[in-house]
């Protein structure tokens, strides 16, 4: 070696291949996919053409379903707001009684997948036979049912109860950030306690409400099994039922592909959109460390505030498993529970004799845990090259790595379905396929924690260390891993938990060897196995409780972000 | 012990140099501080030093080894160097004495038991013997201070970097404090970079001060140097207050402004040329009663300080408003009428003024 | 005490096991076939039979053949088709044996080149419309689509007679139809009162704004929970073991006629268990297997010597609605499309 070369060699930075990795994965992630999902929308016989756009745009149906999407989304993520932002402020803000026990019954519906909490609300729902429905008959005598599940208004609100833990979690966070003092700056001012909410706390969270709400009406955009529960009995489509229907046999793979795309403009719009108008803010809507928090007293209020949010719970937590319990242990769910109704025979057919239920359950859980490990990894990888710029254009990385919010689990899996059925890399039929979409799926979100919590850490720790003599590597074990150990292992819990209730990329990708608990439960949903869905749904909650729990036990916080 | 030079260095952010063509000499074993303005470019210089950054131009030597240059930087932890922050950068998920034998144990050499005795000399002598084992959050903010001096020096650096380092205590603290570090670097004689905003702290601390204005050096002196003969309009100012005479040089040693004709001790001045000088307030003296030599003037304005009083006096015969310091004793009033006597020792020609 | 409940199931774990071991056929005979799918260890299932009669299928003949594992994979008839599709493409074979209730099926996949000819064993006595005539694929079971009503919710003789009955504004909003873009049986359902009553009675059907749900084995939980107390069609073994179990259900064998659902079998050409696919498929066509569908699951078979429940009517009494395999291939996509056009998913 010739002296130039080694003294090249001595300055270069051995970290760098890492970070290229890091950054390398991300790409061939996202753009590998979703150009071939763009090339397809417009490949035909012979050259580009914009048919498929013309035939996918030009049919009354397909209009109807991009429409019905739109009404659903706004209002979901209005209706998340209007029930997320009151919860996030008495819980965080006041002195509600059993706050702690309201916070964990969020986090109980932000785990219940959706489709699971349609379905509970089937039952509880219909307009026929749905408990309520028949209590209600029962009280009145009247034949009118109280509610039907099966409308745009009863799908916006099953949405909603379980996308509004989002508004909760951003609002909540933000909220932990607002010193009290300001809030009562306003009060010495004579202010009263409404007047204080409305004009100071209000005005100071309102950037969160908006994120809030945009994030709520991307998770309803995106959504599939709610719809899919919901909508098609009542024959409506949205845009996730309508592209998986293109999947049908023949199928139209190119008019998915250019069906995708009005969800994809929308997603991106939004996004932008909020960015707009929230200006370089974002989601840190209050900058710095608050004062001291004071809790606001409720008085007479605190128990009409209270009765509010145990309504909320129990539209979104008791009552759906409730049902799920009573049809797990039922010969029929619609019959009240008799001893002759009683049976084990629900466990005992889930268990013993469905063929599909423990590979669906290995499955599930060894794609969460690899996808959680990965996702957390590459997360914090991504989060630390863009916070400290280590390579050119790492703002670029930032980007893409939240970029897939903007492509719906759907299309994203249309995507994946089309890049990884042809070579070079035939990934559909394996577990490998699954692993992709969940993981570039939940990059965002894993991104976002990890971004936050290096945020968070000085990059004089780091530099603390390297002039002592430790190389990039050994700082980010030694110093940065174990400072970002509570931040990683959140993004952990919040990827897992996306993966276990992931349905809608799910249901384009499986194959009979790779069946996921969701897509069981799905499968089993269509064929009106309620006693079956019921089992395996209370198994994934106490599964994936138990998992949440373990890791805030050895991690020592609370995943939905309460600071001790 | 190697000595650091500095030579032509260039670091930008976009279009804005913030280091722009810095050349700096530190002698072996020399401690000379960065002083200037906010944003004048000291804690770059210093990142720079450190090789967590790399310039756009010039390069970095330290004894015999080139350590950056553009393209070609030894990253931080090859340049055996040691850094105290002005967060202190303690690690809070680490013990002090874990914090302070991190360097130790990361250069490796040592036995454990050699590295452990060692942390606890090298506490003994910040004053923090049997602190090891608390968390850096159990201690106050000067305790805290000299753990990071500890983990500075305990690996024995051959040139120590600080950055601001007192700045987050409180004033009491950090005179103390001020003198302790010269302390330490007569013990140890490590080749020392001090950056600092406060020029006291830099005339407390420093052999030589470099003074700072946008990116490059200004001055480079001892604190005498700079403080009686400043270079520049910027350094005259920065450092300390100062009055500043516009005029024309009239010979080698005077200068003219309006009628008032003042005698400068140092010479050189270029004559027929346009001229200025700083004369420092507290250089000048003011007599009630017109001395042989002074100049007349009126007091506009006195401020009564304590220990000394503040007046401003406009020279007849020319637009000059003079700030002057005396001590405190028969102090006068707005209105009087003085005379002014300007030492020709006191006027400092400054850069460009003389040949 | 507290073991309790699982000793309940180890328990019936243990009763369902003894069920399924009587069934084992005299088909230790032809050892060499028996030992290759050993050997293969399991046999790969598409079927769109009933998920517990499936399942129950299954365990028998893993009970008759152990070692020979059975995976089923249970989903509609139109899902299976779109599954075998999309694998093949990708390059994926994974499945054995195909079974599905749209005729139709079996038309394309022969056409396609994907069914291996393969004749099992005893179906020569079988009726005509239960064999494909280049001997690929066989009708494994039958059944019949029907309508049924929730005795509790609508008094017999208030219930609808025939398939014009439903058009009744009376029946708006407590109907319940399955998916023919999902099943077959209602796939074929569709095409044959297309035949009978022409599109315009779907385009009248969907003015009562029926439920749509995706099975044709939904729709009976549908009609028992009362959640919608007429069910527009069905399998009829689906309602009949639902009845069986003591649901309020009744079943309505309407007058015009009722469209028959032959459900052939297949094996790939490209099985990768080809020995057990074909032990399997055996197995299937034996009397006992036959006989266990009649009666426990309330299906029709092909098999002459399988007795019938008593409480079922005879295929021979009913006025059946046959469709042609080959049409239901060609109109597919018809036939779902105009389905959504009027029901509007
Ligand atoms: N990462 C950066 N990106 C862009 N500009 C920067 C960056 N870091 C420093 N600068 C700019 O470079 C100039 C010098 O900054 P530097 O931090 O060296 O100043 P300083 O002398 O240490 O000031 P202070 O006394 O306020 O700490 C400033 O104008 C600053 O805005
Ligand atoms: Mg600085």
């Amino acid at each position: 070696m010739t002296a130039r070369a080694a003294a090249r060699l001595a300055t270069l930075d051995r970290s760098l291949p890492v970070w290229l990795l890091a950054a390398l994965i991300l790409v061939v992630l996202m753009v590998l996919p979703l150009g071939w999902l763009a090339w397809l929308s417009v490949a035909g016989e012979r050259g580009p053409t914009l048919a498929h756009y013309a035939r996918v745009f030009g049919d009354v149906p397909l209009r109807r379903a991009v429409w019905n999407t739109i009404v659903l989304a706004f209002w979901s993520g209005a209706a998340s707001v209007a029930v997320g932002a009151p919860l996030a402020w008495l819980t965080a803000r006041t002195d509600l009684p059993w706050a702690r026990a309201l916070r964990a019954l969020t986090l109980a519906s932000f785990v219940t997948p959706p489709f699971l909490g349609a379905f509970a609300w089937v039952m509880l729902a219909g307009p026929n036979a749905g408990l309520l429905n028949r209590t209600w008959r029962g009280l009145t005598g009247g034949e009118a049912p109280l509610v039907n599940i099966f409308t745009m208004p009863g799908l916006i609100f099953v949405v909603a109860l379980y996308t509004f833990p989002y508004v909760y979690v951003i609002i909540a966070n933000t909220l932990e950030l607002v010193a009290s003092d300001l809030e009562e700056a306003g009060a010495i001012l004579g202010a009263g306690r409404l007047t204080v909410a409305l004009t100071i706390t209000l005005p100071l969270v309102a950037p969160a409400i908006a994120s809030g709400f945009v994030l709520s009406v991307l998770q309803a955009l995106a959504l599939f099994g709610s719809p899919a529960i919901l909508a098609l009995p009542a024959g409506f489509h949205t845009i996730t039922t309508q592209i998986w229907s293109f999947f049908q046999y023949p199928p139209k793979v190119e008019m998915a592909a250019a069906f995708s795309m009005p969800l994809l403009v929308a997603t991106a719009l939004l996004l932008w959109l909020q960015r707009r108008v929230l200006g370089r803010r974002g989601y840190a809507a209050v900058g710095g460390r608050g004062g001291q928090r004071r809790r606001i007293a409720l008085g007479a209020w605190r128990y009409p505030a209270l009765a509010g949010c145990l309504l909320v719970m129990t539209c979104s937590v008791f009552l759906p498993y409730g049902v799920l319990a009573k049809a797990a242990f039922a010969r029929a769910w619609a019959q009240p529970l008799t001893w002759d109704n009683l049976t084990l025979a629900n466990w005992t057919f889930t268990f013993l004799e469905y063929s599909s239920t423990r590979d669906a359950i290995v499955n599930t859980m060894e794609l969460a845990v690899l996808t959680a490990t990965a996702g957390a990894v590459l997360a914090a990888l991504l989060a630390y090259v863009t916070n400290r710029r280590l390579v050119r254009g790492s703002q670029a990385l930032g980007f893409l790595a939240v970029a897939p919010v903007v492509v719906p689990g759907v299309v994203f899996a249309v995507a994946l379905f089309i890049a990884y059925t042809r070579p070079p890399l035939v990934l559909y039929g394996t577990l490998a396929i699954l692993f992709v979409a969940y993981l570039t799926k939940e990059m965002p979100v894993g991104y976002a924690q990890s971004d936050a919590t290096f945020k968070a850490i000085q990059p004089d720790l780091e530099e603390a260390g390297r002039i002592l003599g430790a190389g990039r590597l050994r700082v980010l074990r030694e110093i940065t891993a174990p400072l970002a150990r509570g931040g990683i292992i959140a993004a952990w819990c919040f990827v897992f938990i996306g993966v276990i209730r992931e349905l809608s990329a799910s249901i384009i990708l499986f194959t009979p060897n790779t069946k996921v608990m969701s897509v069981v439960m799905f499968d089993l949903k269509e064929e009106g196995q309620f006693g079956a869905i019921a089992v395996l749904g209370l198994f994934m909650l106490a599964m994936t409780l138990a998992t949440v729990a373990f890791v805030q036990r050895v991690a020592g916080r609370d995943v939905l972000g309460a600071r001790e | 012990m190697p000595g650091i030079s500095l030579r032509g260095l260039v670091k930008r952010y976009g279009q804005v140099g913030a280091v722009d063509g810095l050349d700096l000499e530190v002698a072996p074993g020399e401690l000379v501080s960065l002083l200037g303005p906010s944003g004048c470019g000291k804690t770059t210089t210093l990142r720079l030093v450190a090789g967590f950054l790399s310039p756009d131009a010039g390069e970095i030597v330290v004894g015999e080894r080139r350590l950056s240059a553009p393209g070609a930087v030894v990253p931080p932890e090859r340049r055996r160097m040691a850094m105290i922050f002005q967060s202190y950068a303690l690690w809070p998920h680490m013990t002090v004495a874990q914090n302070v034998g991190y360097g130790l144990r990361v250069r490796g050499g040592l036995g454990r038991a050699e590295r452990e005795a060692r942390v606890r000399e090298v506490l003994a002598r910040v004053q923090l013997a049997g602190y090891g084992s608390r968390y850096p959050g159990e201690l106050s903010g000067g305790q805290q201070q000299r753990v990071a001096v500890a983990r500075a020096l305990v690996v024995e650096p051959e040139i120590l970097l600080l950055d601001e380092p007192l700045s987050n205590l409180d004033a009491n603290l950090r005179e103390e404090m001020r003198f302790e570090i010269r302390r330490l670097h007569e013990t140890f004689a490590i080749t020392t970079l001090y950056v600092t905003h406060d020029q006291a702290e830099a005339m407390v601390i420093s052999d030589r001060i470099a003074v700072l204005e946008r990116g490059r050096v200004a001055q480079l002196g001892t604190a005498h140097d700079i403080f009686e003969r400043p270079r520049t309009r910027f350094v005259a100012e920065f450092i300390g207050r100062t009055n500043l005479i516009d005029g024309i040089a009239e010979s080698a040693d005077t200068i003219v402004c309006g009628t008032v004709r003042l005698r400068v001790a140092s010479g050189g001045l270029k004559p027929g040329q346009p001229a200025a000088l700083s004369i420092r307030p507290h250089a000048m003296a003011l007599t009630a009663v017109m001395a042989p030599g002074a100049l007349a003037g009126d007091i506009r304005r006195a401020s009564y300080l304590g220990d000394a009083v503040d007046y401003e006096v406009a020279l007849e015969g020319s637009p000059i408003v003079l700030r002057i310091t005396t001590p405190p004793s028969a102090p006068l009033g707005p209105g009087a009428r003085v005379g002014v006597s300007i030492p020709p020792e006191a006027c400092v020609p400054l850069a460009g003024s003389i040949q | 005490m507290r073991l309790r409940p699982l000793r309940t199931l180890v328990a019936l774990a243990a009763a369902c096991a003894v069920v399924a071991v009587p069934a084992a056929e005299p088909a230790f005979a032809q050892n060499p076939r028996v030992d290759g799918a050993k050997k293969e260890g399991k046999v790969v299932w598409y079927t769109s039979l009933a998920l517990l009669s499936a399942e129950k299928v299954a365990k028998l003949f893993e009970a008759a053949y152990p070692g020979v594992k059975v995976e089923v994979h249970r989903t509609g008839s139109q899902r299976i088709l779109q599954r075998v599709m999309q694998e093949l493409q990708a390059g994926i074979k994974i499945v054995d044996v195909i079974h599905t209730s749209d005729a139709g099926h079996f038309v394309l996949l022969k056409e396609k080149k994907l069914l291996a000819a393969y004749t099992p064993a005893g179906v020569e006595r079988f009726p005509a419309g239960f064999k494909d005539r280049d001997g690929f694929h066989y009708g494994l079971r039958a059944t019949v689509n029907v309508i049924a009503y929730n005795t509790k919710v609508v008094p017999a003789a208030e219930a609808p007679k025939t398939w014009t009955d439903l058009l009744d504004p009376r029946w708006k909003g407590k109907l319940v139809t399955a998916h023919p873009g999902y099943s077959g049986v209602t796939a074929t359902h569709v095409l044959a009162l297309v035949h009978l009553l022409g599109w315009d009675y779907f385009k009248q059907l969907a003015q009562n704004r029926p439920m749509i749900v995706q099975s044709a084995a939904d729709p009976p939980g549908v009609v028992a929970s009362g959640e919608r107390p007429v069910a527009a069609n069905g399998g009829d073994y689906t309602f009949y073991q639902v009845k069986k179990k003591g649901n309020p259900v009744e079943i309505v064998y309407p007058r015009e006629g009722v469209p028959l659902v032959v459900s052939p079998t297949a094996i790939t050409v490209f099985a990768p268990h080809p020995s057990a696919a074909r032990l399997f498929t055996d197995f299937t066509f034996s009397r006992e297997v036959q006989q266990v569908l009649a009666d426990s699951e309330g299906l029709y078979t092909g098999h002459p010597d399988v007795k019938y429940p008593a409480d079922k009517p005879r295929l021979g009494d009913l006025k059946l609605l046959m469709t042609d395999p080959e049409e239901l291939e060609k109109r597919n996509e018809e036939i779902k499309g105009r389905f959504v056009e009027f029901f509007g998913a």
